[in-house]
């Protein structure tokens, strides 16, 4: 417990958070124990819409794990010799007074910038992708011609490590971390100054390999590799590269990819049954999912039967659309592959808004890439059915406000939370108040999330609650078999205010439930 | 039914970012969209009516990608065209290899497609001809040789775009007519159908 306490101290300090004297984390046992999984509020009533809806690990377990045991593994500590290597690509400690800079995040990928800059030094995340022939593919700033060199360093290290027969997964040093990914035949490297661990910079590498693998597939990759092992990888990523730049950005802002869950637009469930039996209606042979998205809410889903949807696979198909405009006229049809689904091969996917001006996206994913007419006409069918059924004018009309404000709750102290219902993979978050809408202060609250969120998915040490209190605000966490909780309260509230406001919300959820989460998802 | 019905099916083609979605956005909603160049995925639709003398001919448009990723799909863009507007940028030499590229495979693939080689960005070079990479009349040239026709574009004045297509339009209407008169006796639709088989889904 002691130990527990000082732990979490430590890593708070390197955050944004007050002085550690004030911090306090405890371990609470569960005010309102009882809550089993797939009760929860906003669980399913039939069946989950996604596979895995549950799993965190889920990312991770299969590969990291896997091999750890398989083959044993050897964290590195800050082995003198590696640390060397790693000088070449952050230079000297003066970095890390930049560190609270601002970064606009538009104007921060500047593929121009030269990467002997401080600037270029200075960014909190740098992400790269190299082939195991150490062949630049990727990097989030800068070029990737500029850097080929240290991405010869990168691989050389991978491959030293490698050659005893061990895994290099990460390095710490100097106030950085460079983490490390080998999946053949890529090789993703992370180098992060942000307080997030290992695990969790890991999470968002294997994101990147999906989203990779997701233009390609796994068999193609693997198909190139096999023949040219030289092959410079770009030429067929060419076009690709801000959706893989707006993943990341995603993965810092968007809770959804921290909650390995989808949220929801509300509406009336009256109005959403509605849009779900149109979409279920408009049905074509060919057809395994329908999905409608208004920006970064999910509508509704209709899946075949027996097949499920992976929530990464689903946040790829929102990072697709939202990272461009190309659908916005005519009807989108285009080749991608739902790596948690099957990495050997493309779905064929129409994507067409339903007005041009309209947030409402439809995607209809098939398997046959010869289809296209004939999903056109789904499309057509559905619109119909919908304006018959007067529910596009009710649809277009919770659009308009397609978030809620933390007051409906009523409570006072609460500024904002995140609720994931673990049964369904579905999430909901109410806007942010005020005080966190500038960018640095969402990213700010962003980072206390992913903090809390890491210290309850520990890996070796995994806590069921959290509660501490700050100077800018108090924040409490908690994770049941039914779901996960996130609070943000003014710092002016106490550890009982936030318990009875636990169970408070907790009624006000299920109070919503049918506005706020797909309680019963249809299939074909 | 509301289902789009296609006369005609047009494919753009072209490497990447030489203009093929300005050009498809300048005729179809004749405007001309400043801000960051956003690359096409996969392929988008559009179709688009013309009146062509006094008939109504309606445009199936592909807009491919020019992305190497996508080409091994690019077949099913292509087939069953009866026109394709090869694109490269006038002020990049190797958009020009590119498009060679595309007229050979369309010559292997689709001999009955009629190839509109079309050079983009026109607007770039009078504002300077130093700009210019491709000389108007080695295009011409390699046109003549393919029996294309040979158009010099700008999507972002316009220039020329409208002409194109209505060139493409008539084309086909023109066909259509042949088929007409030519084998007389034959139903209309039904040869329709058999044209059009895989570029269109009605019903
Ligand atoms: N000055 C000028 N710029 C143009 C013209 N046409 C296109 N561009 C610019 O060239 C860039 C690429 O245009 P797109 O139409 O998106 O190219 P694309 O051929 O569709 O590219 P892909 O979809 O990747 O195959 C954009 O930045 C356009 O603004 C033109 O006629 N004049
Ligand atoms: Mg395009």
């Amino acid at each position: 417990m002691d130990g527990e306490v000082h732990r979490a101290a430590a890593s708070w300090e390197n955050g944004t958070l007050a002085p550690v004297d004030r911090l306090r984390t405890e371990r609470a046992d569960s005010p309102t124990p009882g809550l089993v999984e797939g009760t929860e509020p906003g669980a399913g009533q039939k069946s989950a819409m996604f596979v895995h809806a549950q799993s965190f690990e889920d990312l991770t377990a299969e590969t990291e794990e896997a091999r750890k045991e398989a083959e044993g593994y050897s964290e590195l500590g800050k082995p003198a010799d590696s640390t060397d290597g790693i000088e070449v690509l952050m230079g000297k400690d003066t970095i890390s007074e930049k560190q609270n800079k601002k970064e606009g995040w538009q104007d921060s990928k500047s593929k121009e910038e030269d990467v002997s800059s401080e600037a270029w030094r200075s960014h909190r995340k740098h992400v790269f992708v190299l082939s195991e022939a150490g062949k630049p593919i990727y990097t989030r700033y800068g070029t990737e011609e500029a850097l080929s060199s240290t991405m010869g360093v990168m691989m050389a290290l991978v491959s030293f490590v490698e050659a005893d027969k061990n895994i290099i997964r990460s390095i710490h040093a100097d106030g950085y971390k460079v983490v490390f990914l080998s999946k053949s035949p890529l090789v993703l490297v992370g180098v992060s100054r942000t307080s997030q661990s290992d695990k969790e910079l890991m999470r968002e590498l294997q994101y990147i390999y999906y989203q990779i693998v997701s233009l390609l597939t796994l068999t193609q990759l693997n198909h190139i590799f096999q023949h040219k092992q030289n092959y410079d990888l770009r030429r067929l990523l060419a076009g690709s590269e801000h959706l893989t730049d707006n993943l990341l950005h995603r993965l810092d802002r968007d809770p959804g990819l921290l909650l390995s869950a989808v949220t929801c637009l509300p509406l009336a469930s009256s109005t959403r049954d509605v849009v779900s039996s149109s979409l279920q209606a408009a049905k074509a042979k060919s057809l395994v999912f329908s999905i409608l998205l208004a920006g970064d809410y999910l509508v509704t889903l209709v899946r075949k039967k027996d097949q499920f949807l992976h929530h990464i696979d689903l946040h790829l198909v929102f990072n697709l659309v939202g990272s461009s405009s190309s659908f916005r006229e005519g009807e989108g049809w285009t080749p991608i592959c739902l790596p948690k689904f099957n990495t050997a091969g493309f779905f064929h996917a129409h994507i067409s808004y339903l007005e041009p001006a309209s947030d409402l996206c439809l995607i209809l994913v098939s398997t046959d890439r010869e289809d296209f007419f004939n999903l056109s006409e789904c499309k057509q069918r559905f619109l119909e059915r919908l304006s018959k059924r007067n529910a596009y004018q009710a649809l277009k009309d919770a659009l308009k406000s397609p978030s809620y404000s933390v007051a409906q709750v009523g409570i006072p102290e609460l500024r904002h939370f995140l609720y994931k219902s673990k049964s369904s993979g579905l999430y909901t978050s109410p806007e942010l108040p005020v005080v966190y809408q500038s960018e640095e202060e969402e990213e700010r609250l962003m980072g206390l999330y992913h903090d809390l969120h890491s210290r309850l998915h520990h890996a070796t040490r995994p806590l069921r609650s959290i509660y501490h209190c700050g100077e800018t605000e108090n924040l409490m966490a908690w994770v049941t078999s039914g779901f996960e909780l996130y609070l943000c309260f003014s710092p002016l509230g106490t550890k009982a205010l936030a318990v009875s406001a636990v169970n408070k919300l907790l009624k006000w959820i299920r109070k919503e439930e049918d506005r706020l989460f797909i309680l019963s998802p249809l299939t074909y | 039914m509301s289902a789009i019905r296609v006369d005609a099916k047009v494919v753009m083609l072209g490497k990447e970012s030489v203009g093929k979605t300005s050009l498809v956005e300048r005729y179809v909603h004749h405007r001309f969209l400043v801000g960051p160049y956003q690359n096409t995925i996969g392929a988008a639709f559009v179709a688009k009516p013309i009146q062509v003398g006094e008939k109504v001919v309606t445009l199936g448009i592909w807009d491919t990608a020019g992305s190497e990723r996508y080409e091994a799909m690019s077949r099913i863009y292509y087939r069953g065209a009866r026109a394709a507007i090869v694109c490269y940028d006038l002020t990049d030499s190797s958009s020009f290899q590119r498009a060679r590229f595309w007229v050979k495979e369309l010559q292997n693939c689709e001999e009955h497609c009629k190839i509109y080689l079309c050079g983009t960005k026109s607007d770039l070079i009078e504002g300077d001809r130093s700009l210019r990479q491709i000389d108007y009349h080695d295009a011409q040239d390699f046109a003549d040789e393919i029996g294309a026709l040979h158009f010099e574009t700008s999507s972002k004045t316009g220039n020329n775009v409208d002409e194109l297509f209505h060139k493409v339009a008539e084309d086909y209407n023109n066909t259509a007519f042949q088929y007409m008169t030519e084998e007389t006796g034959v139903d209309l639709g039904q040869k329709k159908d058999s044209c059009f088989y895989s570029c269109c889904h009605n019903n």
